[in-house]
């Protein structure tokens, strides 16, 4: 069972990986497109700058994704010592910051032609913004710092530090009063989002899912062979 | 039909902006990965290159991975 979860045998899964979702990537790309910028109708309020929604809320969501797994790894990490979960966060948080930044830059886009303004000091776009510095910080941990065990241990701190930010961000737009809308999808609960915006919202989330996905398959593989090139000798 | 396609009734700046964004962003970090990648498959063939023949030998038969970087690279070439 261990033997399968070998670097080798990874490897060998991310070659596959890569090669399958390079061959679909394309083709579900045009249709999230064409359901995002052409055929799902026009909000009745905020009319098609509702479309700015298919970019904005699958980056937000892989943004918290990402961090709530790279936490998640941390500790277990942090307590179980297993090498592979260190790769796995180093390779995700640059993913997770991309995703929170896109969604930061879009998130403005869409709030001048909607609130009339580009930024605003509320609970939700704050606590998105500090959620970007907690990656920042996890990120910098990686590069400045020497000793594996010392950045395994910032890292760490840094991650259970920024999941606190997590359910601020989750629920900020029920805690406080904000600027943003509250959440159209609910996970209990019926959402408020009608099926012919839904469904474009699924693909382009499927969409950036794939990409997320892809870079991280990339960038764990050439961690994979960076450490094999260590130990070339040792083989 | 294309005129209301990049107008969106007033609203096409910024829609078009958000996804170019994106899309440059997300295009940018994917090659820029990939180049990476290659850089470092590069690096460890070069490492590879200055192995004695036993010691290619040995590292083929035991590393999957030095077989699959061989493997790729020659397609390449």
């Amino acid at each position: 069972m261990f033997k399968f979860f070998s670097s080798t045998n990874i490897y060998l899964i991310i070659q596959k990986l890569i090669k399958f979702i390079n061959s679909i990537f394309v083709l579900i790309l045009i249709i999230g497109l064409t359901f995002a910028l052409i055929l799902s109708p026009p909000d009745y309020l905020q009319g098609d700058a509702v479309r700015i929604m298919y970019v904005h809320v699958p980056s937000a969501w892989l943004g918290l994704a990402c961090f709530s797994v790279i936490t998640f790894l941390s500790v277990l990490n942090y307590i179980f010592k297993i090498k592979n979960f260190y790769f796995i966060n180093k390779s995700l948080a640059p993913i997770g910051l991309l995703f929170t930044c896109l969604a930061i830059v879009t998130g403005s886009l869409w709030g001048q032609p909607t609130w009339g303004t580009w930024w605003a000091w509320d609970a939700r776009l704050t606590s998105m913004l500090a959620l970007m510095l907690f990656y920042t910080f996890y990120i910098l941990s990686f590069k400045l710092l020497n000793k594996e065990e010392l950045i395994i241990k910032v890292s760490s701190i840094i991650a259970v530090i920024g999941s606190i930010n997590l359910p601020i961000i989750k629920y900020s737009v029920e805690w406080w009063t904000t600027l943003h809308q509250p959440a159209s999808i609910k996970i209990s609960g019926s959402s408020t989002i009608h099926t012919e915006m839904m469904m474009p919202l699924m693909v382009m989330l499927l969409v950036f899912s794939l990409y997320a996905a892809l870079i991280f398959l990339m960038k764990y593989k050439t961690e994979i062979i960076r450490i094999k090139k260590k130990n070339i000798k040792r083989n | 039909m294309i005129s209301n396609l990049i107008t969106m009734n007033g609203y096409g700046l910024y829609v078009w902006l958000s996804f170019s964004i994106v899309f440059i962003s997300c295009a940018f970090v994917y090659f820029k990965t990939k180049k990476t990648l290659k850089k470092y498959e590069q690096e460890f063939l070069k490492k590879f290159q200055t192995l004695t023949i036993e010691e290619k030998n040995k590292a083929l038969e035991t590393s999957k991975v030095a077989q699959q970087i061989l493997a790729i690279s020659s397609k390449e070439s």
